[in-house]
């Protein structure tokens, strides 16, 4: 394979300041020229004089900066109008005279609220997560064209970024007929056989039976004696890890810049999530297990595909369909193997006959019905410099593992040239092609084929369970045959047809509960969120009689999650308490029952979110949740300062009623900023710990009172405390950064930085004292208006004499901007 | 069981804090407050003032009981009437030290002290108790304040009112 140049395109998502001072500065040395040649302006400045510095390897490579190009777009440049009037247009509904509770804002969807809208908030990651899973089985001769084209993972690898987005409307039909056009759906392609997870041994059955049956079932010779909690808690563990780079790494990263006040103003952003905590959520919800407890990760689908120089085309299909369904690849016995099977010819447009194709391509349609599709790509690599190739976009729903090998690579590469693996290209027509079939199988197969199942299921199983006669069903199952295997405990209870669950630690995919799990999935990937519900409400009463903890634990979670999103007329406070129980379920289950590490943290977090989302008093419900799962010390140090920072948030979303902002939660969410920056402070985070602080500063200034927690000693003195270690800090940094380069270090220089961070803050400062009332009810958000008076702001950058006036400034004021 | 005991002004201004453990029960007056979290006691109690000022419009009670809970510290309060605020938090101990098991360790811990006031925080005769050393406060609040040197929102410096705070701590906490 041959290098590419990885000459750094302007990135568009780079706006950091740093870009536009880097322009300024002189242009990279050309240290090999296989990385750097034709490079016109660097935008990435890290890539300047790392030789002395061991520490700055990483910075030696210019494209090292794409790998964290996720979290190094600041927030507020990425929409130009967050949706801040979901939250706002919900006030008015909420009068003083009603309960503390706040208003009525269950009456939309949460979808409908727009609250999903920017790409890195949780609702719109809820969704994309949760999508049809789509396996990929391709023969050998398609991955070796792939490979060809510079693709190592085979035809997934190719594909995959692409279903992260599909092109144009999808138009789903919900299960009373009616039907709704989206134009966020996606799906997500998986490596057949990839990520399954072994079924909890059952805890009574650990006799001489399922060793042998987990044996059989997934291949895995002491699969059921293994503590599964250690994958998923693993799992946790690299996430934090990634997240800790991209930190790191934009630690690093703002050395150079010339000042250290310059992020000096931006506080935490209410409407548009940090990409850290974004990056966090995304890398938490991007390896669903293919567990048995939830069938979000069983395939909807699989794509067999072969390529036109295969030589024995329709052998080749049949084999790969055995192969899937009987052979070494198939998948555990828990999986239920009905689904939809699509088959893909992969026609090489440069060396292939095209008629051959197309009477091949009949022949499959003739013998495997309508589920075809001739995927047409050019078999030759493309190159940066064709004219009509574009980079392949990079995947944003990458598993932490792959990222962190992503990482780790490029980290011990950058001695030799680093083959960026976001900087493969592929043509525009491949491009096009590939958009053209995913969409195609999306609409005309996938869709169709779930709602079909959706209708089968639902009148078959769940509507049988639903009515009067199926409430007896149930309770015969209970009493009648249960009690006598209850006694006699879960050891041997095979005999026992009424609990599917009993001596196998699974349940089969044909029982009733399966399948009606398989119809909630089905029904929440396709935003039928009240049929979703109802069927997981169903399931919790099922799985709590059978003892199926993790099942009732999941059943629970989504259960929750449905109902905060769908619309209902219930009001709020019920809501709250059915919702309330239901995580409390979950969580015990999860936690306690099953200690499944992943599983509590991933549904104590989303609830939490949409929570938030709902307003009112869900607001108090999930910084309660946020507390809990804090003091469980599930989550590692940088999930727990980002949820910290949330919480922050959470409160900074609520926001009074009136004139006097009653029922606002201002100091809350001030306190909150502030233990944030205390944990970033201690994990050396500066630049977060920055925001979390004028945060702070900015929320105490809002008070009526005027004075934050000035006049409390302890408290003003922890603050000026924490304000001088971020200073030390980030005066280590710049001192280090100013070392290396001698850039120019006027005013001047920050004029065109700051305006790209400052975006909604006004330059001007007035003065605290001479603030009336009136002003500060007029900006209840406070989001645009900078009221600060800390001198700060009129700092000059930190060049080394005037490190000491800065410091003096400080010292002069210790109290700066707090009171 | 530690106490943090503030009355807050208008302005969100302490005029008066007072830090005293339990007398009752075996305990000797002095505080468990741990180092690191000392500091945020003023912040949690000065965090507790949006909920204070979100009840007190619905609630026609003057002593509004205990209102918030942060992690495992419980805040009430008392409101008068010009709208200066007293602000006790109490911890219950054997929870203070690290936030791990939280609410499990602390129950685990209290389970033999169960009937003393200082264990649980939400029960009935603790909120009697501090009640009463409410009331008592606010007597001696309002001797202090009819003082014609005193002016509104001005710290409250005589040590007669901190001696008799730390009584009524004695007495009924």
């Amino acid at each position: 394979m041959q290098p590419f140049e990885d000459a750094p395109l302007s990135e568009p998502v780079q706006p950091l300041p740093m870009a536009a001072s880097a322009s300024a500065m002189r242009p990279l040395p050309k240290q090999r020229p296989s990385l750097t040649a034709g490079t016109g302006i660097d935008s990435h400045p890290l890539a300047q004089s790392e030789a002395s510095l061991p520490l700055r390897d990483r910075r030696s490579n210019p494209s090292a900066a794409s790998l964290f190009r996720s979290t190094l777009t600041p927030p507020g440049s990425r929409s130009a109008s967050p949706a801040p009037s979901s939250i706002g247009t919900r006030s008015p509904s909420r009068t003083l005279s009603g309960s503390v509770f706040g208003g009525g804002g269950f009456k939309q969807s949460l979808l409908d609220t727009g609250a999903g809208d920017n790409p890195g908030d949780p609702l719109n990651l809820i969704l994309k997560s949760f999508v049809p899973h789509i396996a990929i089985h391709g023969s050998k001769d398609v991955d070796d064209l792939v490979s060809e084209k510079g693709f190592t993972g085979g035809l997934w690898e190719l594909l995959r970024p692409f279903g992260e987005r599909i092109q144009g409307k999808v138009t789903i039909r919900d299960s009373n007929g009616g039907s709704r056009s989206w134009e966020d759906f996606s799906v997500r392609f998986t490596r057949f056989g990839d990520g399954v997870e072994a079924p909890d041994p059952m805890a009574g059955a650990m006799k001489s039976p399922p060793t042998t049956v987990s044996a059989a079932v997934n291949g895995q010779p002491t699969g059921a004696k293994f503590p599964l909690s250690m994958t998923r808690a693993s799992l946790i563990a690299q996430v934090e890890t990634v997240v800790d780079r991209h930190l790191g790494y934009a630690e690093d990263a703002c050395m150079g810049v010339s000042s250290p006040t310059t992020p000096t103003r931006q506080g935490l952003d209410t409407d548009a999530t940090s990409p850290y905590y974004a990056l966090y959520l995304r890398r938490l919800l991007s390896g669903i297990p293919l567990a048995c407890h939830e069938s979000f990760a069983h395939p909807v689908a699989s794509v067999m595909a072969i390529s036109s120089r295969n030589p024995s085309p329709i052998e080749a299909l049949r084999k790969l369909y055995d192969e899937t369904s009987q052979g070494d690849r198939q998948l555990p016995v828990w999986v239920d193997g009905g689904y939809l099977r699509y088959y893909v010819l992969v026609h090489d447009e440069e060396r292939s006959d095209i008629t051959k194709s197309m009477a091949l391509f009949d022949q499959m349609k003739r013998h495997f019905g309508l589920h075809c599709h001739m995927l047409r790509i050019r078999s030759s690599q493309s190159a940066e410099t064709d004219d009509d190739s574009i980079p392949l976009p990079r995947s944003d729903w990458l598993s932490p593992a792959e990222e962190l090998a992503d990482i780790e690579r490029s980290d011990h590469q950058d001695e030799e040239d680093f083959e960026d693996p976001t900087r493969r290209h592929i043509f525009e027509s491949d491009a096009t092609a590939i958009r053209t079939f995913i969409r195609e199988m999306v609409t005309q197969s996938v869709i169709p084929t779930m709602e079909r199942n959706i209708s089968l299921w639902n009148d078959q199983v769940a509507s049988r369970r639903r009515g009067i006669s199926g409430r007896f069903m149930s309770l015969s199952k209970r009493w009648a045959f249960g009690s006598s295997s209850r006694t006699s405990g879960a050891g041997g209870a095979s005999s026992d047809s009424s609990n599917n669950y009993g001596a196998l630690g699974y349940y089969k995919p044909d029982t009733a509960e399966a399948i009606m799990r398989r119809l909630a999935d089905f029904a929440f990937m396709l935003r039928d969120w009240k049929l979703a519900m109802s069927t997981y409400d169903l399931l919790r009463t099922d799985f709590q009689n059978d003892k199926a903890w993790k099942y009732h634990a999941a059943a629970n979670e989504m259960a929750a999650l449905a109902l905060l999103i769908m619309p209902q007329n219930m009001s709020s406070k019920t809501r709250i308490e059915t919702i309330n129980q239901m995580l409390e379920q979950a969580y015990y289950s999860y936690h306690t029952r099953c200690n499944s590490q992943y599983g509590a943290v991933r549904c104590i977090v989303l609830a939490l979110e949409l929570l938030r989302l709902r307003g009112g008093s869900g607001v108090d419900e999930a910084v309660r949740w946020g507390i809990r799962l804090l003091e469980t010390r599930l989550m590692g140090p940088v999930g727990d300062a980002l949820l910290k920072e949330r919480m922050a948030i959470c409160y900074a979303s609520k926001q009074g009623a009136g004139s006097q902002a009653w029922g606002s939660r201002r100091r809350k969410s001030a306190l909150w900023s502030v233990l944030g920056a205390e944990a970033w402070i201690s994990q050396s985070k500066f630049i977060q710990a920055q925001r979390c602080l004028n945060e702070a500063r900015k929320m105490y200034s809002l008070l009526p009172g005027e004075c934050g927690v000035q006049n409390f000693a302890v408290a003003s003195d922890f603050l000026a405390h924490l304000n001088e270690q971020l200073k030390e800090g980030l005066r280590i940094d710049t001192q280090r950064g100013e070392g290396d380069d001698n850039y120019d270090n006027n005013a001047d220089g920050l004029q065109p930085v700051e305006p790209e961070l400052l975006v909604d803050e006004e330059s001007e400062t007035l003065d605290n004292r001479r603030k009336t009332r009136r002003t500060s009810m007029i900006n209840p958000s406070g989001s645009n208006t900078e009221l600060e008076t800390a001198p700060l702001t009129t700092m000059a950058p930190a060049r080394l004499p005037s490190v000491d006036s800065e410091e003096s400034d400080a010292d002069s004021s210790a109290k700066d901007g707090f009171g | 069981m530690s106490y943090y005991f503030a009355v807050i002004g208008t302005q969100d201004n302490p005029l008066f804090e007072y830090e005293f453990g339990t007398s009752k029960q075996g305990g000797d007056g002095q505080l468990r407050f741990s180092d690191q979290v000392r500091h945020l006691n003023q912040f949690v109690l000065h965090s507790s003032l949006d909920i204070v000022e979100e009840i007190q419009w619905t609630n026609g009670q003057l002593y509004l009981k205990a209102m918030d809970k942060f992690f495992n510290s419980y805040i009430s309060c008392f409101i008068t009437g010009g709208n200066v605020k007293f602000l006790l938090l109490h911890q219950p101990p054997g929870a203070n030290s690290s936030n791990v098991i939280g609410g499990v360790g602390g129950i685990a811990a209290t389970t033999t002290r169960s009937t003393s006031i200082g264990a649980n925080p939400t029960s009935p005769q603790t909120e009697e108790a501090v009640k009463n050393f409410f009331t008592e406060v606010y007597d001696n609040y309002v001797k202090a304040i009819m003082s014609p040197f005193y002016k509104a929102n001005m710290e409250i410096k005589s040590p007669v009112f901190r001696s008799r705070v730390a009584a009524a701590g004695r007495k009924y906490l």
